[in-house]
């Protein structure tokens, strides 16, 4: 029952792999993985004599870690919508109201969403066997390697899938999935990549998999009974939220609409009507929308990144303040997540609700609508994002060696605010092009992804060769975030050694986008993405005014 | 008020709407009849400013629908079929986002917002979550937001579908008085006998065509050539009556039952007082003698199966 005739496993796979698009999908994976193998490959006499041991080890890596994050990045975007696309489809009902046990809807809904990322997965392991014919790998490493996947995979899959089983909206869940799932993959990573090897089999071979096998059993049950009594099913699916109700029982952060900085990013309800002048739009947001589908997400949100931000903030800002980059790395991902879940549903979810019609036969001009929708998710993810950086004020003005570099702080904070800008506006062009939320955030998060990220996974994978020159590498580097913070030269000497001890700075390298321009890669950085948001903007309006505004998107 | 010329919709090979025209005047109210995906909602979404046209025009208030989209949406109420409601927001201050949407200055809105309130019968929901209401509240909530700014012509797209019979009372009251407020309605629906009361005019529509457009009178005219006569008559000449009725060259086809029969007509209204003074004459006794009125069902059914045409 669980597997061969569960209806639920055979109607996902059959949709999801009715279509060509994902055999092109596993076509463009493998060919992208055997050209960086290609291009590792030893050539010439050095391929012959066998002598790519190096090489071999670094290609392994390299493919451990990327199949890793692949999993923990895409292992959500498969399994945080499947329970949360039966509600958004109003479908869920109908198939909590069938015969069929919640423990075959959760394996079918599990498997259906793990099965296309298990195969991409297991395409990759003839070119691994490949790297081991380089030797200088075991055969050991490579099954340790592969198990240590299979157990990412089911715990990041069923982790999205209990989120899924919590929110109403597959954006919700899939925000909080990476939330909870990123940390835990770093963990994981730094575990098993320690340099003992017996330690390294052991964490992977002994400690993982009870404790996987252990949390995949709490999530089941957690799911099970979720799916058994479901308290979210109300009146076509519709439940009003009563935002003092749920106050009283929230755990921990409580969002009050009154305090600062709660008010910052959500200003209290209005008691009397807009004044004249106001944009409608954007007063709906920020006072109605910004809680409609309940506090839960936000207040899960907030708590998570601030319970992070503890330990993180001990570690990279006050033992070893040259390490402030880091922090704000941290920063950066936090909004990178949370930044689009704002903006991709700003259009998107207008359709959805089918209020777009109502909304379209108003007065308002596209421009007003969508700067009205911009502003307001800009604005959310922009307050949250800085509750992060409190910290790293209080190093500043904690720290003296840090104080002594204040100007580094304002450029971090530079940094910050250009990714809320870009992470909004990109996230609100998806919205404008797609059909679905769902669709736009994904897209979002997969543009910004090979914006932010894909640069220093390149850098890393360039970095083997030798004809390429720090500058060049770090040309690559200036559309991400990340490494912008990392080029601000921090090495600073602990002011209690020596205090008149010269401070000493290591020199950042200089990029030449342009001849005679030799800049760090953040003032790169800060020059290229306002301009780059404003024409993503230009383009957003266009395809908004093209496909709803006066056009047959809606017929 | 409403002109439509030639309109067409193709969608890839598929035609929606083909070569639609027709004219309402103001203060009609003009029924849009046809069966599930006949083409209403998408010409209604056309009229609406929703989408753009294959080929063909129309104007609203003398705005052109294609070239002119702000002035004809200043001038229209529109309710389409299938819509929400956003989330988080109690009933006024739907009323007021939509009331500022439509440029209404704030010493008028609550005015307004209290006037269309009391209307729809709203007033005691005043401050209830939007989306907590029931389908007929949210129906009538659209219906109240169609009319913040005061358009005189309202373009209803099924605004009955789904409610239960009270509602759909209701809501018919309501339509109703909105015509004796002057509006120039156009609404559709697939369920006849809602519009049959208070339409001046319909248009039925088939398959992207229009099949029959004009006054409900207008239509039945052109029915004509199948009239029903209905003939009551007392117990002993049932049969005598029967016969001449099937004498007469203008009737078709008699049946009866009790003491009524019925008797499918071809001719002008001569013949038919012709009819009863032979019936009469030939000592007949002649209860009641009256052409049964084509009810809106029949036209419809007349019209789809392709009678007319």
């Amino acid at each position: 029952m669980f597997l061969r005739d569960n209806p639920v496993l055979t109607r996902e796979l059959l949709v999801n792999l009715r279509s060509n698009r994902a055999f092109i999908l596993l076509f463009v994976y493998v060919i992208f993985l055997s050209a960086v193998v290609y291009f590792y490959w030893p050539s010439g006499e050095e391929g012959a004599r066998q002598v790519g041991s190096g090489t071999a080890r670094r290609l392994f890596e390299l493919f451990f870690l990327g199949q890793f994050f692949l999993v923990a990045l895409v292992a959500p975007t498969f399994a945080a919508g499947t329970i949360t696309g039966e509600k958004e489809r109003r479908t869920y009902e109908m198939l909590l109201a069938s015969p069929l046990q919640p423990s075959t809807i959760l394996v079918g809904k599990l498997l259906s969403s793990l099965s296309y990322l298990i195969l991409l997965i297991f395409s990759s392991l003839p070119l691994m066997i490949l790297c081991f014919l380089l030797g200088g790998i075991m055969l050991s490493e490579i099954t340790r390697a592969y198990l240590v996947l299979m157990l990412a995979a089911g715990t990041f899959g069923l982790l999205s899938v209990a989120c899924s089983s919590f929110f109403r909206r597959t954006s919700s869940a899939l925000v909080v999935s990476y939330l909870v799932i990123l940390p835990l993959a770093v963990v994981c990573v730094l575990l098993t990549r320690t340099e003992n090897t017996l330690l390294r089999d052991f964490i992977s071979i002994a400690v993982l998999p009870p404790w996987c096998l252990a949390i995949w059993a709490i999530l089941a049950i957690v799911i099970i009974r979720r799916l058994l009594r479901p308290p979210d099913v109300g009146s076509e699916g519709e439940v009003v939220v009563d935002e003092e109700q749920e106050m009283k029982y929230a755990i921990g952060v409580v969002i009050d609409r009154d305090l600062f900085p709660d008010k910052l990013f959500a200003p209290a309800k209005r008691t009397d009507l807009m004044p004249d002048g106001t944009n409608p739009v954007l007063d709906k947001e920020l006072r109605s929308e910004i809680f409609s589908q309940g506090t839960l997400m936000l207040r899960v949100v907030i708590q998570v990144s601030m319970l992070l931000s503890i330990p993180l903030m001990a570690g990279l800002l006050f033992l070893r303040s040259d390490k402030a980059g880091y922090y704000v790395a941290y920063v950066l991902t936090f909004n990178l997540l949370v930044g689009p879940v704002f903006s991709s549903g700003s259009i998107t979810q207008e359709r959805e609700r089918q209020t777009m019609s109502l909304l379209l036969t108003t007065l308002l001009r596209p421009g007003k609508i969508l700067s009205a929708k911009l502003l307001a998710a800009l604005r959310v993810s922009t307050v949250l994002t800085f509750l992060l950086t409190e910290q790293l004020l209080l190093a500043y003005f904690l720290l003296h060696e840090l104080r002594g570099r204040i100007w580094t702080l304002g450029v971090f904070l530079l940094i910050i605010a250009t990714t809320c800008l870009a992470t909004s506006t990109i996230g609100l062009l998806y919205s404008s092009l797609s059909r679905r939320t769902s669709a736009a955030l994904v897209l979002t998060y997969m543009t910004l992804l090979i914006l932010f990220v894909g640069p220093i996974g390149l850098g890393w994978y360039l970095q083997g060769f030798g004809s390429i020159t720090p500058e060049q590498l770090a040309a690559f580097t200036v559309t991400s975030p990340f490494s912008a913070a990392f080029s601000i030269p921090m090495h600073v000497t602990k002011f209690q050694e020596n205090p008149n001890e010269t401070v000493e700075i290591s020199n950042a390298v200089l990029v030449s986008l342009y001849p005679g321009m030799s800049l760090p890669v953040w003032t790169w950085f800060l020059a290229i993405y306002p301009p780059l948001c404003v024409i993503l903007y230009g383009v957003t309006y266009l395809a908004f005014r093209w496909r709803w505004w006066r056009a047959g998107g809606l017929g | 008020m409403i002109e439509v010329r030639n309109f067409t919709k193709h969608y890839g090979d598929f035609v929606a709407v083909d070569d639609l025209s027709f004219t309402i005047g103001r203060g009609e109210v003009f029924g849009f009849i046809g069966p599930n995906g006949a083409g209403k909602s998408t010409t209604i979404r056309f009229l609406a400013t929703l989408l753009r046209p294959t080929s063909g025009s129309a104007t609203i208030g003398g705005h052109s629908v294609v070239d002119d989209p702000m002035a004809v949406r200043r001038v229209i109420g529109f309710m389409p079929d299938d819509f929400g409601v956003y989330d988080g927001m109690k009933v006024w201050e739907f009323l007021d986002f939509f009331a500022v949407a439509y440029e209404i200055p704030q010493s008028y809105r609550r005015k307004i917002i209290g006037e269309v309130l009391e209307l729809l019968d709203l007033t005691h929901k005043r401050d209830d979550y939007v989306n907590g209401l029931s389908r007929g509240m949210k129906q009538r909530l659209c219906l109240a937001k169609t009319l913040v700014h005061d358009p005189p012509v309202l373009i209803l797209d099924e605004p009955a579908s789904g409610l239960d019979p009270r509602a759909r009372l209701e809501m018919k009251a309501l339509l109703n008085e909105l015509r004796g407020m002057g509006k120039t309605i156009l609404v559709s629906s697939h369920i006849l006998s809602e519009l049959a009361d208070f339409c001046t005019s319909i248009g039925i529509i088939e398959r992207g065509k229009l099949l029959a457009a004009g006054s409900i009178q207008d239509i039945q005219r052109q029915l004509r050539a199948h009239r029903v006569l209905k003939v009551k008559v007392l117990d002993s000449s049932v049969d005598r009556a029967a016969s001449i009725l099937r004498d007469d060259e203008g009737v078709r086809q008699v049946e009866s039952y009790d003491h009524t029969l019925s008797a499918e007509f071809e001719g002008q209204d001569e013949d038919m007082a012709r009819l009863l003074g032979r019936l009469i004459g030939e000592g007949v006794t002649v209860q009641s003698f009256a052409e049964e009125p084509l009810s809106l069902e029949e036209v419809f059914m007349m019209i789809t199966k392709g009678i007319v045409n």
